[in-house]
């Protein structure tokens, strides 16, 4: 059965999804792989020296108390360790937080495995072993952090005009790296009282792709996601920093734009009307050229909650941009 | 003769036609296929041999798993546009190059045990609409409302498809408005209503009977004879509760009783009793049901008003039929009345 999924065309999937992602996520331990071998191995070379310097304590002598609290830390500064290596893509900002949570476990380690094991007083490396890697450990966790920071910014501008003002990675669409209804509900509140507050018009427009479905039954939905993805790039680059793109549902896209008055709104709907127009989308099997066309819709928000603008938004859409046949 | 209906645990859906469309939905967004058919009972492996039936209860447990699975909340809709026309065989030829829309609902009420096997359309016409509703054909409760969306969201690709254009259908639904109601500006239009008595859709009469560019009125004429055969070689061309929902419906004026049915039937009222519990419903159930969609039909495609209602399902006066009605769907008649008669207006 395996074998049959696998010949499946769908890796080569612009977009991953969830479950896509989770495998990435695995794929990144296993590239950190060396990373978790290497903590193991200190961790069993300092076992060993301890073992080979010194004796285990009788059973009465062991402060269980001591055991559970530095044996604790430890467990959680692995769990930590673990978890950075599974989210995070291999590069400096992850080394250097790898490397000090590496350092705090086996410094913690080292103290657990001495109240198991009685070293000699003239042993002196036990104190260093002890205490040397914690401080290393957590300066090198601050560099680190410091650096994700940083790291974090160059994301955000990257992130400009599919998020704003607030983060919440549950909203995200699983398809087109925009965000979905419930994340516009959310901004689209926040900007409404927003532009209350500043007295400035606060438009909304729509773009919905005109036979859509055509596309999907004629080349595939496979190919009608890349069509997605296509559009939603497209429509990026056609938007001004402040503005927020969303995939309302299926082939239906939002911009909200602050302060936009409507003419202004109407201006930008028409771009990228003529931008989706003249997009020169290429089917992936045969790099045939699909003609897309869109529909587009503009409100203006007056003295009405977020859902109501919405509704008229989407109402004031005819029926798939065609003609409903008259009444007879 | 054998039993010409088909239960919830009757194997005799093809594992390679529709479940086999909501999986490789599920499969296209990257979900395991363990995991897409856990609890069905079903292997990807089967499926491929081209020879699998499953029960509609395999099925409901596929759709249970895609509700669950399928990221976003637009996976219900995105199964409704591909189940029609479909690839099953003569029934979808006979779909697909349908002379009219007229031709392809009524095609789709007759043959929905090979075209819908779980959510059952059925269709009145007056002389402004016609009225299409869904009725569960196999206890789908808690899949129902995806049954429902997938239904509704097929019906109106099927349309757009065959007829070229987007056609000015208006929705009614059992279910609360949604949160993601955007999901049926897109994919539905915009004339919603929700929290209504009965899964309903309706369309002008003019619209159906505009001929279709795309129909081919001689093949999809024979192909609806062979899906006949088709439906033969099935064993059943309805499920359990539609044959009981039929039987109370053309005999709602006498009042039937268990027993009557039971016999009707030819079981014992205490095996009709347990069939209906397999289905996750009963008998009262059953009969309030049809009672409730009678004085619907009644007071919207014939304009009868109370009295003439009451008196026709036996109420002993007006008053007492309000009573019911009001149990059965929340709502007093002369409330829902305007919701459901007004044109053009909308949620």
């Amino acid at each position: 059965m395996k074998a049959a999924l696998s010949s499946r065309p769908m890796t080569d999937r612009l977009a991953p999804t969830a479950p896509g992602l989770r495998a990435q996520a695995y794929a990144n331990l296993h590239r950190h792989m060396w990373k978790l071998l290497a903590l193991l191995a200190c961790a069993n070379a300092g076992l060993l020296a301890y073992l080979g310097a010194g004796a285990p304590k009788p059973w009465a002598e062991i402060d269980w108390m001591d055991v559970a609290g530095e044996g604790g830390s430890a467990l959680f500064a692995l769990v930590w360790f673990a978890m950075l290596l599974k989210a995070r893509p291999a590069g400096r900002v992850t080394n250097l937080l790898a490397l000090g949570l590496g350092c705090i476990f086996f410094s913690l380690w080292m103290d657990v495995l001495d109240e198991f094991i009685a070293l000699p007083d003239a042993w002196v490396w036990d104190n260093w072993l002890e205490s040397g890697p914690m401080p290393l450990g957590w300066l090198t966790v601050t560099i680190g952090l410091y650096h994700w920071h940083q790291e974090q910014l160059a994301i955000n501008a990257q992130m400009e005009k599919r998020e704003s003002l607030f983060r919440e990675h549950r909203l995200f669409d699983a398809l087109t790296p925009l965000a979905r209804a419930d994340y516009l509900r959310r901004q689209l509140d926040m900007a409404l009282a927003q532009s209350r507050r500043d007295r400035q018009p606060l438009s909304l427009v729509a773009v919905d792709l005109d036979g859509f479905g055509a596309i999907n039954r004629r080349y595939g939905p496979e190919e009608g996601d890349a069509v997605l993805l296509a559009v939603s790039q497209l429509l990026l680059l056609n938007l001004r920093a402040q503005d927020l793109l969303c995939r309302l549902a299926g082939d239906r896209f939002v911009v909200l734009l602050p302060h936009t008055g409507e003419a202004q709104a109407w201006r930008m709907a028409d771009e990228l009307r003529a931008s989706v127009r003249h997009l020169a989308h290429r089917t992936r099997e045969h790099g045939e050229r699909l003609h897309l066309r869109a529909a587009v819709s503009v409100v203006m928000a007056v003295r009405e909650s977020g859902e109501e603008l919405l509704d008229r938004l989407n109402h004031s859409f005819l029926a798939d941009g065609e003609p409903v046949p008259a009444l007879a | 003769m054998p039993p010409r209906y088909y239960e919830r645990d009757t194997s005799f859906i093809p594992a390679h036609d529709q479940p086999s469309t909501l999986l490789d939905l599920m499969l296209g967004r990257r979900i395991d296929a363990d995991r897409a058919l856990r609890g069905s009972g079903l292997f990807y492996d089967d499926i491929l041999t081209g020879r699998r039936s499953i029960s509609p209860q395999q099925y409901l447990a596929l759709v249970d798993n895609a509700r669950r699975l399928l990221p976003g909340e637009d996976g219900s809709f995105l199964f409704g546009q591909r189940i029609w026309p479909g690839h099953y065989g003569a029934a979808s030829q006979a779909l697909r190059h349908a002379a009219t829309v007229r031709d392809a609902l009524d095609l789709l009420a007759r043959r929905h045990a090979l075209l819908s096997p779980l959510a059952t359309p059925r269709l009145w016409r007056d002389d402004r609409y016609v009225w299409l509703y869904w009725t569960d054909g196999c206890g789908a409760a808690p899949q129902w409302r995806f049954l429902a969306e997938a239904a509704c969201a097929g019906v109106v690709a099927l349309c757009r498809e065959i007829s070229g254009q987007r056609l000015p259908w208006e929705f009614f639904f059992r279910h609360e408005r949604p949160r993601h109601v955007e999901q049926y500006w897109v994919h539905l239009g915009r004339e919603l209503r929700f929290a209504q008595p009965l899964d309903l859709m309706r369309l002008p009469r003019h619209c159906e009977l505009q001929a279709c560019p795309v129909a081919l009125p001689t093949v999809a004429q024979v192909a609806a004879q062979q899906s006949e055969e088709q439906a033969q070689a099935l064993g059943a061309d309805a499920s359990f509760l539609d044959r009981v929902y039929d039987h109370l419906r053309e005999r709602v004026c006498e009042a039937p009783s268990l027993e009557q049915v039971a016999q009707a039937f030819g079981v014992s009222p205490a095996t009709l009793k347990r069939k209906l519990g397999k289905h996750g419903t009963g008998f009262q159930e059953q009969y309030d049901q049809v009672r409730m969609h009678v004085a619907l039909q009644l007071f919207l495609v014939r304009g009868c008003n109370n009295e003439q209602v009451a008196d026709y399902l036996h109420f002993h006066d007006a008053a007492n039929f309000r009573r019911s009605f009001k149990r059965w769907t929340g709502h007093a008649p002369s409330a829902l009345r305007p919701a459901l008669e007004g044109a053009g207006n909308r949620a």
